[in-house]
């Protein structure tokens, strides 16, 4: 690898300008955990069939606001969401009809540790199906080929599906996730700094995968890395202090940002 | 020149200190400290695992002339007699099962009155008593040959007393009173011959026995009931069976022989699969554990089969579903069940379970509970409920801590995926804490086994093997089981003497029992720790 500068922000490469549609819209979000405001006021618009990537400093509402995308925050005791809505397709995600259960099933999400179940690779992969009730051998077969050739991990574990998930790689066993999660089928794919826990080969794997993926999914990257934002993403959103601060093309924010604010986080002088 | 020697301490004092503790450093001394306790552990287990053995091993040694003075004194050879006349007190029990029920059917409600129900059954009272007027010689000669064997037996004991006095007189010098002893020796040979000399009246009247047995059973009187009459036909299937064994025990007689060796193996053999566990007895005594580890067994199945679904189910629930405060609720509750003193628990089966469970039974609705309704109030089902209740806290406060190691990434993962709190808990939690949670079972497990003062106050205290032709009734029979013989009969047994041996022998068997579980526990939770990373 060419060592770089550690500011240099390369300009991301040109992207497909096709005709975009909005797919998760938030309108004014508040959210807490019991007393303690994580997100304030917060107004997004997020793009069907892109990256979006949520930026800025650690404990800025950025991976509060992404679990909040499919209701993880449900299994955290004492959250709160005060004022202001998700909608997915128009429909109000906290809405009293929606199902929880459901809704994960449509909006799927890698997390910053690479979390196989301890299992075999095979039974990782169908284990949303397998709850699902699919029972079908050659249907099961099928959809762990397409996953795991869709994760870019088949040629690597073709031989040995049938062994522990846990026994592979970080990198291995973080594409296993995304296999996973893929496998379902859902819309949208929430990443919760997946690449946190790689080393750069492995880094660079996932992001070419990420690459690949926005062609059938929507795809929402909390990172922690401002050069990933910038290689992977469409576009970018910037919190500080539980507030969005701007969200723009990512070229736009690395390159010609609105906000000082923004400017001084991605050229590096602070967070 | 010469560098002149430092006046004062440098001022980078570095170098150790010199307080010394009887020669030691502080640091060998507390390393000395903490050591000494571990050693100690150590020490005291391989104490009580020493004393353990030399205390019990003697027993083979004795047990094996306990057999061979059983041999020689030729009980054996009347015990083939007895058992003849044993079996053939079972079938008359059987038979007079047959009559109570004939009985019961013909006054029944509607019936006829008792003098003529009775003349109903003049058929079958004479082949109750035909039946039992046949076994009537051998009971004479069990009684007459056996006062003999008793005989002989005892006159060997009195001649070791005698020979065991004059040795401590010999060892204490008092030489004229060792003089005074005479042992008169036991001719084994000539006194056995004395018995085994009656065997032609033996087969004759065994053969007797046969033939009047096969004759009575030969014409069946008719019962009032088609159920009846077919436990008359089983009865006669099994006098005929009976009759026809007899040429087999009299050729067994035949053939023994009073100074055949007992294999040392035998002691062993005897122990292990012995049936009888029979202590001070007119007779023979015998040490078996069969009917002891059946009976703690027995025990500890319906205690796991109890504890495993509510400690199990109670750890998962505070564990996934429970709100602080119920865990807060439910924790210290549970584990205070193991605070309360066996004793008590033993006291509460007494007074309160073993009357419940029995009322329990005879209610109509529950019929249909295999045993129900039981006479018996303290039994193994009165037991096992309580030993529940102690293997309860530790099943599950360490399946809780499995459960609790299972990292919370899986959980999320899996909820991500669109699972259930079900579906998360079965496919994931569960079996992810699979081995800590078979660990912990094994471990309640060892704690039920080796519990005493419950099972002897609860389990009814009867040493036999429990009837298991009859399915699950073996379970609401009392039992005795090996902590409880050991706790009931080490007070009162002669220090040194077969019997006292014959219970550290099972004190043997229940540590290695113990060893094991604890072996299988440890080794899965290691296991364990490995697959979750």
């Amino acid at each position: 690898m060419e060592p770089s500068a550690p500011l240099a922000i390369r300009v991301p490469a040109p992207r497909d300008v096709g005709a975009t549609s909005t797919i998760i819209e938030i309108e004014d979000f508040n959210f807490s955990y019991g007393a303690k405001q994580a997100l304030f006021d917060v107004n997004l618009k997020l793009d069907a069939r892109r990256v979006t990537a949520f930026i800025g400093p650690s404990g800025c509402g950025k991976t509060t606001l992404l679990r909040c995308l499919n209701r993880m925050n449900d299994l955290i005791d004492g959250t709160v969401i005060n004022g202001g809505r998700i909608r997915i397709h128009g429909v109000d995600i906290n809405g009293p009809e929606v199902d929880a259960i459901e809704l994960r099933k449509r909006v799927g999400m890698v997390f910053q540790k690479s979390n196989p179940f301890p299992k075999s690779i095979y039974e990782n992969v169908i284990y949303g199906l397998r709850i699902q009730g699919v029972g079908s051998k050659s249907r099961l077969d099928e959809i762990v080929e397409k996953s795991l050739r869709g994760a870019a991990l088949w040629d690597e574990v073709k031989d040995r599906l049938h062994e522990s998930g846990v026994g592979l790689s970080g990198g291995q066993q973080q594409r296993l996730c995304i296999a996973r999660a893929i496998a379902v089928q859902p819309e949208v794919i929430l990443m919760d700094e997946p690449c946190s826990a790689l080393d750069p080969i492995a880094t660079a794997k996932v992001e070419e995968l990420i690459h690949d993926l926005k062609k059938d999914y929507t795809i929402i990257i909390v990172t922690h890395s401002m050069q990933q934002a910038a290689r992977v993403s469409d576009k970018t959103a910037f919190f500080y202090l539980g507030r969005l601060v701007e969200y723009d093309d990512t070229q736009t924010i690395f390159m010609n940002p609105a906000n000082p604010q923004t400017e001084a986080y991605v050229s590096g002088r602070f967070g | 020149m010469s560098v002149p020697p430092p006046a004062k301490a440098p001022a980078f004092a570095i170098h150790r200190r010199r307080t010394r503790i009887l020669g030691l450093s502080l640091d060998q001394c507390i390393q000395a400290f903490f050591g000494g306790h571990a050693l100690t552990a150590v020490i005291v287990l391989t104490l009580i695992t020493v004393f353990l053995f030399k205390e019990g091993i003697d027993f083979f040694g004795q047990n094996r002339e306990n057999l061979r003075i059983y041999r020689q004194s030729g009980m054996e050879y009347v015990d083939v007699l007895r058992e003849l006349e044993r079996d053939h007190t079972s079938l008359t029990r059987y038979l007079y099962d047959i009559r109570l029920r004939a009985l019961q059917h013909l006054t029944g409600p509607g019936g006829r009155s008792l003098p003529e129900a009775n003349a109903a059954l003049a058929d079958l009272d004479a082949l109750v008593e035909r039946f039992g007027d046949a076994v009537v010689p051998i009971r004479g000669f069990v009684s007459d040959y056996g006062e003999v064997a008793v005989g002989i037996k005892t006159r060997f004991i009195e001649n070791q007393d005698f020979a065991e006095a004059k040795r401590q007189y010999l060892a204490a010098g008092m030489v004229a009173e060792a003089e005074a002893i005479t042992v008169a020796p036991i001719d084994f040979k000539a006194e056995v011959a004395a018995i085994t000399g009656a065997f032609p009246e033996f087969e004759a009247g065994g053969r007797d026995l046969a033939r009047e047995v096969a004759s009575t059973v030969q014409q069946l009187p008719a019962l009032p009931t088609p159920e009846l009459q077919h436990r008359l036909e089983r009865f006669q299937q099994l006098a005929r069976e009976y009759a026809a064994s007899i040429d087999g025990r009299l050729e067994q007689m035949r053939t023994w022989q009073w100074d055949r060796p007992v294999p040392a193996t035998q002691a062993f053999t005897a122990f292990i699969f012995g049936r009888q566990w029979l202590t001070a007895s007119f007779w023979q005594d015998w040490y078996g554990i069969v009917p002891l580890f059946v009976g703690s067994l027995m025990v500890s199945a319906i205690a796991l089969s109890l504890a495993v679904p509510l400690g199990i189910g109670a750890a998962i629930y505070v564990n996934q579903f429970a709100s602080r405060r119920e865990q807060q609720l439910i924790k210290p509750t549970i584990e205070f069940i193991s605070a309360i003193p066996s004793v008590v628990l033993g006291f509460f089966g007494i007074a309160v379970l073993g009357q419940a469970l029995r009322a329990l039974s005879q209610a109509e609705w529950l019929a249909w509970v295999p045993g129900f309704p039981f006479a018996e109030r303290l039994n193994a089902l009165t037991a096992g409920c309580l030993l529940a209740l102690i293997a309860v806290p530790t099943i599950f406060t360490l399946a809780e801590d499995a459960l609790n190691n299972v990292p919370r990434a899986f959980r999320e993962a899996s909820y991500a995926l669109g699972a259930s709190r079900l579906q998360t808990i079965l496919r994931i939690i569960v079996p992810a804490s699979l081995s800590g949670i078979i660990s912990a079972v094994l471990l309640g497990l060892g704690r039920v086994i080796g519990e005493t003062m419950v099972v002897l106050l609860c389990a009814g205290n009867r040493i036999a093997i429990p009837d298991f032709t009859q399915g699950l009734t073996a379970f609401v029979q009392p039992v005795h089981t090996m902590t409880g013989i050991i706790a009931q009969e080490m007070g009162e047994v002669v220090r040194g003497s077969i019997h006292y041996r014959a219970l550290f022998v099972v004190g043997i068997v229940l540590f290695f029992v113990a060893l094991l579980i604890n072996f299988l526990a440890q080794k899965i939770v290691r296991r364990h720790r490995i697959s979750i990373g």
